[in-house]
């Protein structure tokens, strides 16, 4: 008979659920009653939106229970543990039954995320019963040699899953060909989109196969010095990255003569300050040199003259932690997913007004419109959907009817959006796509290292209009103006922030451009979110005269007397919106 | 591809290109300018601006030109419209963030565009005829502007913020500098281009046709004025009164005019005795400068009664006809509140009237006349009606005035003009009784030649716009016939003198393009960035900036002196005052403006700054640093200085703070910039491509165009190339040349800020001589004399000779010709080696060339503080470790070492002389010495051997003051270990012995005489090395040969035509001390003031006569009986040999300021002694070369053993009063290091 587990998610979107409350809980509950289960951590399984779930797994089956706050922890211990009586309603997820979260798990397809969730992520030991090091292992003990190895990831047709898309197995190719006595592997652990938390989850759910995945790039390339480039924002990845590489090295999986292969190799965090623009990798590489995290010019790429001015190669999280898979299931195992272009899977941190916001993994191929609806199921609250932001500030909008491209960089680039790192912000009928155009370019503008002209005094210029747009200033000619500014600086700028900060305007203006005809022409915010441009009025018929607007109303804009219709004065009212949320008989009216 | 370059395509054609270099350094060699503000040669490519953008074929988008590397095939376009189009846009976006004043509110407001900042700075500095040539750029009549213009320059001027209630006095200032030229000697005279042959008449002798004629004539054409008047000035003379203008200032700058070859015809009338057709065929081309003549009537009913009559007729007919008008016992009323007004007025008081009264519609707000007009008419006596208008001239019944009834006047809403429009108040007339009215309100301009000229005119034809005046092209002021322009009143309308004057300068130009058969086009428009386009200035922005200072006002005659016509105002005093006023400036312009390259390219690319308006940032100056100020309003964020900073100097003092919009330069954790580790070398302003770094002047920049003398620094003795940039002598800053030396045009802290004692009003300029302990100007003839009479009333060797080491190679050689050829002794020095020792004059031999360190392996600076006493080749040492990461090594005594923080290792000991010669005995006691190359190239070797190996070895080790022996093993390999180690040290710390002991480690492991593997030794003075060259010791002459060797001493007697020379070589320090030296003969040193010990005050004293030649009364110059006035480097030319015996000549480009030069007085001296004249610094070399051996031996090097150590130093800042100057002056301004 297997024993039963109990396992807490605590990750960092459980911890903010309460989680830890719910960990501490059933643990005093375990200790005082002498329950017989064994209690684990780990970390996020990507239904960020049922946290805190916790994972009772018992001789008849799997069973995952959601929002499990204290309360509920006290009594699905009760009636799990003792009294073996699932608590069905609480159940997202079985094995055994048809449980409301079964479809969003199941219609995924876990390579990346293979071990987030279902082990501690701080015991090396749980990794390696998950095949954890054994993909190295396998490299050293079939003596696979280096050109081997980069073939392999070649062949897997594997492209950088930190948004370039540029072909890992090129840049591991690039990097081994410039021979030089010090080289450096960096895992780009920058994660820095707004929303974006895809790197995150693996390295607080699976640093080892972060670490693993380095460790092979490192012996592909005769790296001698790993750096994790992480940002600082995260505490519990680095708190576990720490972790884990003090085992790896207590193991000697880090450190010399790793795995007989002959090469020395070792890892170390350096924290980066928070700056957007430290993700790009020439800044990043300026940032771990202790210099101000500006990029420079490319070429010389990284794999020429990178880190200390020595070869250098540079991936993002995602796609280390699928190297070992790869090597252990073989190219094309990976291959099988996917499309022509894009194989395996990508991780999607869901978003906005999305009902299931979390992570998902699926394969390349997947329409738009089924990971919104399949996964992320539907749009809240029923309402409209009405575009998706792809690709975080510096990616662009899709329109409802461009729903059904497929994930793939090359069909999501052909929008004008980009693949990113895997953000995904979904927007209702209620989303003004100018004010989502703004946020985006307020996020970029401000993160501007401020090195190149364009970049630090364009997207400013850009956003001034932006502004003006949505507070029914906007002239004629203004979106001529933004669109002018948005290609000379997406021309002339050094580096991926500035080439593809315009990208929200542009792809708004391209497919929503009516409403910012809208706001300019007519000084009118269709999706009635930019306050200046909205006129609150009385609807005379409805109106009853209860006085309760008027009362309400912080600058007395209301007038009228009990019992007659009221009236506001346009030129008082600072539309704030009181009157409308006050009224009990829908009489105010927002245009 | 080949081995050697690439194939490119550059705009088309094919091109050679190196790999490895950029776009922008291929198209430079291409002679393509591509435009850049963030790219130094100097540094590595940073790409910021994106100005330098460029196309190639199969890449998207635009690349900037600074970093993108060519590959072979490429093909670039460097511009086209598109690229036009990104690099515009780019300067726009700058400048929508660029909260700056290019020029100041004064010259932007000057209808002319005078240069006021620029000329004020003249005037500060004495320079009056500069001032006066900088005006004449635009406005050829200065002291008549300087009395009458109507000065809306100091309308706009900042200083009106102050709340001091008055501009800069720049008329005033106009006029000081204006009258003080008109009188001088050496007054302005513009210079000529050669004859065009072509002739233009000028209608009119008015300022506007007396302009253009000035204009026209020194452009190379001939400038004939017709006059219809008697005289010339128009209405400087005939309307405006002599109380304001005297007739003699107009006469004296028509006569500026005429003698640069304009003529005048006088009573030649256009229309009337003289036809357009007579002109046309003796001219080609014609300018109508006509002016406004015609006076209009009050404009109500009966205002053709007698006594009424317009104003300007009032003033002409005095001035025509010579006949004041005599207005005893009369009451005048004045129509109008205009200058003409004014003059009305005043002159009728002038004219005895009992009463006059002003009658203006509007209030004293709202007139146009100069307030300082109305202020004095006041004084004066003048009654003021406002908001009164004339509403009818009553006349008795002979016809003649008797009242005017007037009406009272309420301001209504502005009008076009800006001004509340008067509205009479019904029921409110009043009558005053008056004798004579004159109406001053308002001209016409008289056409009446019109029909002459269109009937002689062969293409086109001459029109009359809607107001009567002439037509013309507003732009270049070109009629309708084609060769006939327009410019003054006669266009405008009645307007002010300044505009008539812009005017004529448009129309000259106009007309010249015309007669050189050129497109006549108007002036292309210079940028101009102006704070005023971002927002309004207002008092707070400068009220806490600049301390209060009430103007010089202008002193006048006393209120009851002025019933004549005398002038009233007299002109500022004195230069003083006229100086205290020009420190009233704000310099609101800006000091880069001539050399910015924001703004160049600005103008070049038709930039807008309002093409992106929105936020933009506001800084105040951070003026902490004593040298250099940082301005961020101006800062485009190019990083030069930042990256210059780190990369060269290695201070890395600055950085940017914050992201984005919000990105700023600033000093390293924000504190000042001399809390960081900023060097005050001053290589950030050399690198700012805009005005965002300056220096931190004393005095007012200008900027105004400079005159560049290029010479060699004299502080230091690597050789660095400087451009003084002077005006008239006057050095204004202190620029890099890429030299022999400096490659890239880096400079240091000491020429770069050293350079005050260069404008040092108390400069000695005569022979000064002490009589009865006060000095006393004599002339030269007198102190030469005396000094050949001192010199030959002692025993030759009772007289001793200094030369310092600041002086060039020819004030040496001839110093000690002087010593031995006439004096007769070999008591000849310099004090800035005495005492210390011999082997430094081995120093240089063996020199590793200053730019291979860029080659070494490591680098090894022996104590040396090289940032400060040798900057430019620390520059050389940083840039080499940052580019190449190249360790620097550092062995030092001192505990704080300013170099720490700029190498990789410190080696702490305790002595250098022991520490190398224990390094040495531990090399040779272990086997290490490098056989090969001491069999090869040295002798003495086992002399060394045995005689160092002797000394006990323990005993080294603890004088050398180190903290363990393994130290000695440690450096003793590492450094023999190296490819390439360049070892660096200055005289001023190792002494003479240590030198030769580092001399011996390089041989011992054959490290010497490679390209990047030596020593580079450096000397303390620029010419340091050129006293031992020179013959400035005992015992050796010129070439450093012995004067014990006879063929040489026979040399010397034949080449100096000599029966004798001195034998015996005395012990200089000695017979100093032994007080055996009677006369002393001091040539560019201060052993008095640069003495580390007592003595030297001792040797002076107890001389019995003393010569000191230096450029101020130095501490040994007041100690002297004679001071011999010296002139700089750059007055008198010659040749300084720097520490790695590269000669380097200079010219004598400044005039000097003394009657004879330096050089000159040596050799005066010795033609009192009859020797042959040495003219130049070139026959003076010439005479050097002759004496020098045909070939000289240079195989084997020696070895020398060393004794004890020998360190005295007798003497700081190499014993020159320059650099002890600069060097204190450098202390005190920071007090806190």
């Amino acid at each position: 008979m297997t024993q039963t587990t109990v396992t807490v998610g605590l990750g960092s979107c459980g911890i903010a659920a309460g989680a830890g409350k719910t960990f501490e809980k059933i643990k005093a509950m375990k200790e005082t009653e002498k329950l017989d289960f064994i209690l684990k951590k780990t970390s996020c399984i990507g239904m960020c939106y049922r946290e805190p779930l916790v994972e009772i797994r018992d001789e008849s089956g799997t069973y995952i229970y959601g929002d499990v706050n204290e309360g509920r922890a006290i009594e699905v211990i009760e009636k799990h543990i003792n009294q073996k009586d699932p608590i069905r309603d609480y159940i997202v997820y079985s094995d055994l039954f048809d449980a409301p979260e079964n479809n969003f798990l199941n219609t995924q397809v876990k390579i990346v995320l293979r071990n987030c969730g279902f082990m501690d992520p701080e015991s090396i030991e749980e990794y390696e019963v998950r095949e954890g090091y054994r993909a190295i292992g396998k490299i050293a003990a079939e003596k696979i040699t280096r050109p081997e190895v980069i073939q392999t990831v070649l062949d897997s047709g594997i492209r950088g899953r930190g948004g370039g898309g540029f072909p890992t197995g090129l840049k591991w190719k690039f990097a081994n060909a410039n021979k030089s006595a010090e080289k450096y592997v960096i895992c780009n652990a920058d994660e820095g989109d707004p929303g974006a938390f895809m790197d995150r989850s693996v390295l607080e759910g699976d640093p080892h196969s972060v670490l693993e995945g380095m460790i092979i790039a490192a012996y592909a390339i005769e790296a001698t010095q790993g750096v994790i480039y992480c940002r600082a924002e995260y505490p519990l990845a680095i708190k576990r990255l720490n972790i884990a590489l003090k085992q790896a090295r207590d193991k000697g999986y880090l450190g010399k003569n790793i795995f007989g292969l002959g090469f020395d190799f070792d890892i170390y965090i350096k924290e980066g300050a928070g700056a957007f623009v430290c993700g790009e990798e020439t800044a990043l590489i300026a940032s771990v040199e202790g210099e101000r995290g500006m990029p420079r010019k490319r070429p010389p790429f990284p794999a020429a003259s990178g880190l200390w001015k020595k070869p250098t190669n540079i991936n993002n999280v995602e796609t280390f932690a699928n190297i070992p898979w790869i090597i252990l299931n073989g190219a094309a195992a990976f291959a099988a997913y996917g499309t022509q272009k894009s194989k395996g899977t990508k991780v999607f941190a869901l978003a906005g007004k999305v009902s299931h916001s979390g992570l998902v993994e699926v394969p390349m191929g997947m329409t738009i419109r089924d990971v919104i609806f399949k996964l992320g199921g539907g749009i809240k609250k029923d309402k409209k959907f009405k575009a998706v932001q792809m690709g975080g500030p510096s990616g662009g909008c899709i329109p409802e009817y461009l729903a059904d491209t497929i994930v793939d960089y090359d069909s999501v680039n052909a929008t004008g959006a980009i693949m990113g790192s895997g953000g995904m912000v979904v927007m209702d009928e209620t989303t003004c796509m100018v004010d989502v155009a703004k946020f985006f370019l307020d996020f970029t503008r401000k993160e501007s290292c401020g090195k190149c002209t364009f970049c630090r005094m364009g997207t400013m210029r850009m956003q001034e209009i932006l502004e003006r747009i949505t507070n029914g200033k906007g002239v004629e000619g203004d979106l001529e103006k933004l669109e002018e500014l948005a290609y000379q600086i997406k021309d002339n700028s050094l580096c991926g922030l500035g080439q593809t900060a315009p990208n929200p305007v542009l792809t708004t203006i391209k497919y929503f451009r009516d409403e910012y005809e809208a706001h300019i022409f007519h000084k009118k915010c269709p999706a009635k979110v930019c306050r200046p441009l909205l006129t609150y009025t009385v609807d005379q018929e409805k109106c009853t005269g209860c006085l309760v607007c008027l009362k309400n109303c912080p600058v007395k804009a209301i007038t009228g007397e009990r019992k007659q219709p009221h009236f506001i004065n346009q030129d008082i009212c600072t539309k704030c919106g009181v009157c409308f949320s006050k009224c009990k008989f829908d009489s105010i009216v927002l245009s | 591809m080949t081995d050697n370059f690439f194939n490119i395509i550059l705009d088309g054609n094919i091109v050679k290109g190196n790999p490895g270099e950029t776009i922008l350094e291929l198209s430079r060699r291409h002679g393509i300018e591509i435009p850049t503000l963030c790219n130094d040669d100097r540094l590595e490519p940073f790409t910021s601006c994106y100005v330098c953008v460029v196309e190639i074929e199969g890449i998207r988008g635009h690349q900037p030109a600074c970093s993108t590397k060519i590959t072979e095939g490429m093909k670039i376009i460097t511009d086209n419209e598109d690229i036009r189009k990104s690099r515009k846009m780019a300067l726009e976006l700058m400048l929508s963030n660029h909260y700056a004043d290019c020029i100041g509110p004064c010259r932007q407001t000057c209808p002319a565009g005078v240069d006021v900042q620029g000329y004020i700075s003249l005037i500060e500095k004495g320079l009056y005829n500069d001032a006066v040539a900088l005006i004449k750029e635009t406005n050829p009549l200065p002291a008549i502007c300087g009395r009458v213009c109507v000065r809306p320059c100091e309308a706009e001027c900042r200083r009106n913020l102050l709340g001091e209630n008055a501009p800069v006095g720049i008329d005033y200032l106009k006029r000081f500098a204006s009258d003080i030229d008109l009188e001088s000697s050496t007054k302005f005279i513009p210079e000529k281009k050669p004859s065009s042959g072509k002739k233009v008449a000028i209608i009119g002798a008015g300022p506007g046709g007396l302009s253009a004629a000035y204009f026209l004539q020194i452009n190379g054409h001939q400038a004939d004025i017709f006059e219809a008047s008697e005289k010339s000035g128009g209405w400087l003379r005939y309307g405006i009164p002599e109380y304001r203008l005297p007739n003699d200032i107009v006469d004296k700058e028509v006569k500026n005019i005429t003698d640069l070859g304009v003529n005048i015809h006088y009573n030649k009338k256009l229309g009337g005795n003289l036809s357009y057709k007579e002109l046309k065929e003796k001219y080609n081309a014609i300018i109508l400068t006509i002016g406004s003549q015609r006076g209009t009537g009050i404009g109500c009913e009966g205002d053709d009664a007698e006594n009424v009559f317009s104003g300007i007729d009032f003033l002409r007919n005095m001035e025509a006809t010579g006949q004041r008008y005599d207005f005893t016992g009369k009451t005048i009323a004045v129509i109008g509140g205009g200058n003409t007004a004014m003059d009305c007025c005043r002159t009728s008081i002038r004219c005895n009237a009992k009463k006059v009264y002003i009658i203006y519609r509007r209030t004293e707000k709202e007139m146009p006349a100069n307030p300082i007009e109305i202020h004095e008419s006041k004084l004066e006596g003048v009654e003021y009606l406002f908001l009164t208008l004339p509403n009818k001239v009553n006349k008795d019944t002979d016809g003649k005035l008797k009242s005017i009834t007037c009406i009272r006047m309420e301001l209504g809403e502005p009008d076009a003009s800006g001004r509340r429009r008067p509205i009479p108040v019904e029921g409110s007339e009043f009558t005053i009784e008056v004798d004579y009215a004159l109406a001053a309100i308002g001209q016409k301009t008289d056409v009446n030649f019109i029909g002459d000229i269109n009937e002689f005119a062969e293409e086109g034809s001459l029109q009359i716009n809607k107001w009567g005046d002439i037509d013309a092209r507003k732009d270049t002021l070109q009629t309708g016939i084609p060769s006939v322009f327009a410019a003054g009143d006669g266009v405008t309308g009645p307007a002010t003198i300044i505009e008539a004057i812009a005017q004529a300068k448009i129309a000259s130009t106009s007309a010249h393009q015309y007669l050189m058969n050129l497109p006549i086009e108007p002036a292309k428009k210079t940028f101009t960035s102006r704070r005023d386009n971002f927002r309004k200035q207002v008092p707070q922005d400068y009220a806490d900036r600049f301390g209060k200072q009430l103007r010089e006002e202008m002193p006048t005659l006393a209120p009851d002196q002025r019933f004549n016509f005398n002038e009233v105002e007299l002109g500022y005093e004195s230069e003083s005052i006229a100086n205290q006023e020009t420190q009233r400036c704000l310099e609101c312009g800006c000091v880069a403006f001539l050399d910015c390259d924001l703004q160049k390219y600005s103008t070049a690319f038709n930039a807008n700054q309002k093409g992106f308006t929105g936020e933009f940032k506001e800084f105040n100056v951070d003026f902490r640093h004593p040298y250099i100020e940082i301005d961020n309003n101006k800062c485009i964020l190019c990083g030069r200085c930042i990256r210059i900073c780190r990369e060269v100097v290695g201070a890395s003092a600055l950085g940017f703070i914050n992201r984005g919009f919000d990105t700023f330069v600033a000093p390293s954790m924000g504190d000042a910039l001399q809390d960081t580790f900023c060097e005050s070398c001053g290589m950030c302003l050399s690198t700012c491509p805009t005005g965002a770094i300056t220096e931190n002047v004393l005095f007012k920049p200008g900027p105004v165009k400079t005159e560049e003398a290029r010479t060699i620094c004299n502080y230091c003795s690597v050789g660095c190339s400087i451009i003084l940039n002077h005006r008239n002598g006057f050095v204004m800053k202190v620029t890099g040349n890429k030299g022999t030396v400096n490659h890239d045009g880096n400079l240091c802290k000491y020429p770069k800020f050293g350079y005050q004692y260069l404008n040092d009003p108390e400069r000695i300029t005569r022979p000064m001589l002490k009589v009865n302990g006060e000095f006393q100007a004599i002339s030269f003839e007198e102190a030469l004399s005396l000094i050949k009479e001192k010199i030959t009333s002692v025993n030759p060797d009772e007289n001793a000779f200094f030369a310092g080491a600041r002086l060039s190679n020819e004030e040496m050689y001839l110093v000690q010709k002087l010593a031995r050829a006439a004096a007769k002794t070999n008591n000849i020095a310099g004090f800035h080696y005495l005492g210390r020792g011999n082997a430094y004059r081995l120093n240089c031999e063996l020199n590793v060339p200053m730019g291979n360190i860029r080659e070494a392996s490591k680098i090894f600076l022996m104590g040396t503080e090289i940032n400060k006493d040798h900057a430019v080749t620390g520059f050389l040492v940083q840039n080499t470790r940052h580019l190449k990461r190249i360790p620097v090594s550092l062995i030092t005594v001192k505990e704080n070492n300013s170099m720490k923080h700029k190498v990789d290792e410190v080696v702490k000991i305790g002595s250098y002389y022991y520490f190398i010669k224990t390094v040495n005995h531990f090399l040779l006691t272990n086997g290490m010495e490098n056989s090969l190359f001491l069999n090869d190239r040295t002798t003495g070797f086992e002399d060394y051997k045995t005689a160092l190996l002797k000394e006990n070895y323990e005993r080294l080790v603890k004088l050398s003051g180190i903290s363990g022996k393994e130290m000695i093993a440690q450096f003793a390999e590492d450094y023999n270990k190296q490819m390439n180690a360049v070892l660096i040290f200055s005289e001023k710390e190792i002494s003479s012995a240590a030198s030769t002991e580092l001399f011996i480690l390089a041989m011992i492991t054959g490290k010497l005489g490679k390209t990047a593997n030596g020593i580079i030794s450096l000397k303390e003075k620029n010419n340091s090395q050129g006293l031992f060259d020179m013959g400035i010791t005992p015992d050796a002459g010129p070439g450093g040969q012995s004067l014990r060797n006879p063929d040489f001493r026979q040399l010397l007697k034949e080449k100096w035509q000599t029966d004798t020379l001195p034998k015996d070589i005395p012990d200089l320090l000695k017979l100093l001390t032994g007080n055996a030296i009677r006369n002393l003969f001091i040539f560019g040193e201060d052993p008095v003031g640069c003495a580390t010990v007592e003595n030297p005050k001792e040797w002076i004293r107890n001389a019995d006569f003393v010569m000191v030649q230096d450029y101020f009364m130095t501490a040994t110059a007041l100690e002297a009986d004679l001071v011999m006035p010296a002139t700089f480097p750059a007055e008198t030319g010659g040749s300084y040999t720097n520490a790695q015996k590269v000669i380097q000549e200079f010219d004598a480009l400044m005039k000097p300021k003394t009657e004879m030069t330096s050089l000159g007085q040596l050799s005066a001296m010795l033609e009192k002694f009859g020797f042959a004249t040495l003219a130049s610094p070139k026959d003076v070399f010439m005479e050097f070369i002759s004496l020098l051996p045909q070939k000289k031996d240079h195989s084997k090097l020696s070895f020398h053993a060393t004794g004890e150590d020998d360190f005295t130093r007798i003497f700081d800042h190499g014993c020159d009063s320059v650099v002890k100057r600069f060097e204190e002056e450098f202390e005190t301004a920071f007090p806190e290091k």
